[in-house]
């Protein structure tokens, strides 16, 4: 979660970045990193787990959700005014008593129609909530293990009185290797 | 079989990209090869125009239309699988389903080329859609054939961003095991992924939106398809029936291509721990229930053929059965209601030899069957003096084994850059390591 915290007064050191083996590990260390008040950290795994979207999102849904509702109302008003302005265009008169606009034969249309805008709004919506292409992530999220079999967190923003007790909580849940959290130029990046 | 671990994965799915063996080229050559055939063969009809096709009065859709017909059906399998089985959470779908997914969207390239085969001119196809133009002139939005240009379009679209959204995650794996280029090149189309929980979060909502967005598509698609025919008052097409008994069909072809597709790409790459006899089994399983749709879907064609007492109905269905195209039903039915039968048998259903060689009949068997609907029907329609017996011309089979071509050439290239087996999904079926487990053992 990297929420945008302002910049404080204090000096803030280099992200810490815990690597983590096992699951229950890694949710012990967000559950600690919650409890002693960090919340700017950006959690990654190789693939989406549910325990790790409940404990960071709490259950608010992702808003993803009202690009699709709004694309599909888009889709549907655009695909049925093609249908319905082109046909008044050129009104062709058939014989049969059958009207320029008939509702039926456009519904189809006007159903593929929202199907498309539908997703192709939840598609802008997720690049643009996941901020995809990746940008302003911190470079500590950028190792080959997490798309394999490891997971890690990433906090960030951490004030120089803050490094040692991060470090420790994440130590103590069950991390693998814990690094980061030197001065901001970096010298320190010890390994638990 | 014990479970892999999450690096053997990645080692085992990633394994079969990039170098390519010599069997894989051998095959590539032979694609090629047919390829080029039916290259030649659009050649000299986009020359000569389309009299080197077989068309006679009344007969104008032919071989063209029933490939256009068997792609889009075949093209129903993967958006099934990927979606339908998503939202029912079935646990079989994720080791075949990006090679489904993939497959689907070839299947649909392949079906896109025919109307511009079919129309003939075909540098005049974008008139298919509509555009502003200075006459104001618009397509006819109450014919069903503007509908399915606008359904096939659709859904060629939506399947191929449902596609590269799955893949996403798994391209940042094959980035983060390779160098040099290839590392560049796969971060650039994972979209520089790192799987955050931000980028998860959001990704998995708008994974459920497409997954929910492709399933009324998938069945409206063919069902469009089938308005093609069931709109036209044409004997033999004009049913109400037609939109299930397609939706029905294509999804028993799909199946069955998957089948086709996926027991040499599992042998061949020693993916079967992925790809296993039970998914195959699924398939099978699945194949069963459309096929006996199917079945009764034929069925019911004849008992309301029969029931209606209309005389032209009546009189195409007996031509179909006793008339000049008796072998394609015959095949049709052969294929597709007894060949599938031994798959009731567990013994059957497991068997990799019976599992490919009932697929592949299955696939004859759709094809002929939309070829018995159009062929028969459009040569035997109103007025008997005009009744012909249409026969394709090797122009026809030429562009056909073509398209066949085509449809493999983009799966053999799909094999080596992407991974076929989605990587991320796998993990999460997997039970994860946890610490309590290893202290647990201890």
């Amino acid at each position: 979660m990297s929420v945008v915290v302002p910049v404080e007064s204090v000096a803030t050191v280099e992200p810490i970045k815990a690597v983590y083996r096992h699951l229950d590990a890694l949710l012990t260390g967000i559950d600690d990193l919650k409890k002693a008040g960090y919340r700017d950290m950006t959690v990654v795994t190789p693939f989406p787990r549910h325990e790790v979207e409940e404990m960071i999102y709490e259950g608010r849904p992702s808003p993803v959700r009202w690009f699709t509702l709004v694309g599909g109302l888009f889709g549907a008003t655009m695909a049925f005014s093609l249908t319905a302005l082109t046909s008044a265009n050129w009104p062709m008169i058939l014989p049969g008593g059958k009207p320029v606009v008939s509702v039926p034969p456009f519904i189809v249309i006007t159903f593929e129609g929202t199907i498309l805008w539908a997703s192709m709004f939840t598609f802008v919506g997720m690049m643009l909530l996941a901020r995809l292409p990746a940008r302003g992530l911190p470079k500590a999220v950028e190792d080959d293990r997490f798309s394999s079999d490891h997971f890690g967190i990433v906090v960030e923003n951490v004030g120089a009185q803050d490094a040692g007790k991060i470090r420790h909580i994440l130590e103590h849940s069950g991390a693998v290797e814990v690094s980061g959290g030197g001065d901001a130029h970096g010298e320190d990046s010890s390994h638990a | 079989m014990t479970e892999p671990t999450y690096s053997a994965v990645n080692k085992d799915v990633l394994k079969p990209l990039f170098t390519p063996s010599a069997t894989y080229m051998g095959l590539l050559g032979v694609v090629l090869a047919g390829l080029a055939w039916g290259g030649y063969c659009w050649a000299i009809q986009l020359l000569k125009g389309l009299g080197v096709a077989g068309y006679h009065p009344p007969v104008f859709w032919g071989v063209y239309i029933t490939t256009f017909v068997f792609w889009v059906g075949i093209g129903h399998a993967g958006t099934l699988i990927s979606a339908v089985l998503f939202l029912t959470r079935s646990r079989w779908r994720t080791g075949i389903y990006r090679a489904a997914e993939a497959m689907t969207i070839f299947a649909v390239m392949t079906a896109a080329l025919f109307p511009a085969i079919h129309v003939g001119r075909a540098w005049y196809a974008y008139w298919l859609f509509p555009y502003p133009n200075q006459r104001q002139l618009w397509v006819n939005f109450k014919s069903p054939l503007m509908w399915d240009v606008f359904a096939v379009s659709t859904y060629f679209t939506v399947s191929t961003v449902f596609f590269f959204i799955g893949l996403v995650p798994d391209m940042a794996s094959v980035r983060d095991s390779s160098k040099g280029f290839t590392r560049w090149l796969y971060g650039v189309m994972c979209l520089g992924w790192r799987g955050t929980d931000r980028q998860w979060h959001h990704y998995m909502a708008a994974y459920g939106f497409f997954a929910a967005l492709a399933t009324p598509l998938v069945l409206s698609v063919h069902s469009v398809v089938s308005w093609d025919f069931a709109m036209a008052q044409t004997p033999g097409w004009h049913s109400t029936i037609f939109p299930p008994y397609f939706v029905a069909g294509a999804i028993f072809s799909g199946c069955a291509m998957v089948i086709t597709l996926m027991l040499p790409l599992a042998k061949l790459f020693s993916l079967e721990r992925y790809m296993h006899v039970w998914h195959f089994e699924h398939l099978a399983k699945l194949c069963l229930f459309t096929g006996g749709i199917l079945t009764y879907a034929y069925g019911t064609e004849y008992f309301i053929a029969w029931y209606s007492d209309n005389p032209y109905e009546w009189g195409t269905f007996m031509d179909r059965i006793y008339g000049n195209y008796w072998w394609v039903f015959a095949m049709m039915v052969f294929c597709n209601c007894i060949a599938p039968l031994p798959w009731y048998f567990k013994k059957v259903r497991t068997n990799y030899t019976w599992l490919f060689v009932i697929s592949v009949l299955i696939n004859v068997g759709m094809w002929f069957e939309r070829y018995n609907i159009i062929a028969s029907s459009l040569s035997h329609s109103f007025d008997p003096g005009a009744w012909v017996y249409y026969v394709p011309t090797y122009i026809e089979w030429g562009i056909m084994l073509g398209s066949f071509a085509w449809f493999f050439l983009w799966f053999l290239l799909f094999v080596k850059i992407m991974p076929s087996v989605a990587i991320a999904e796998l993990k999460e079926a997997m039970r994860p390591p946890l610490k309590a487990d290893e202290l647990a053992a201890k």
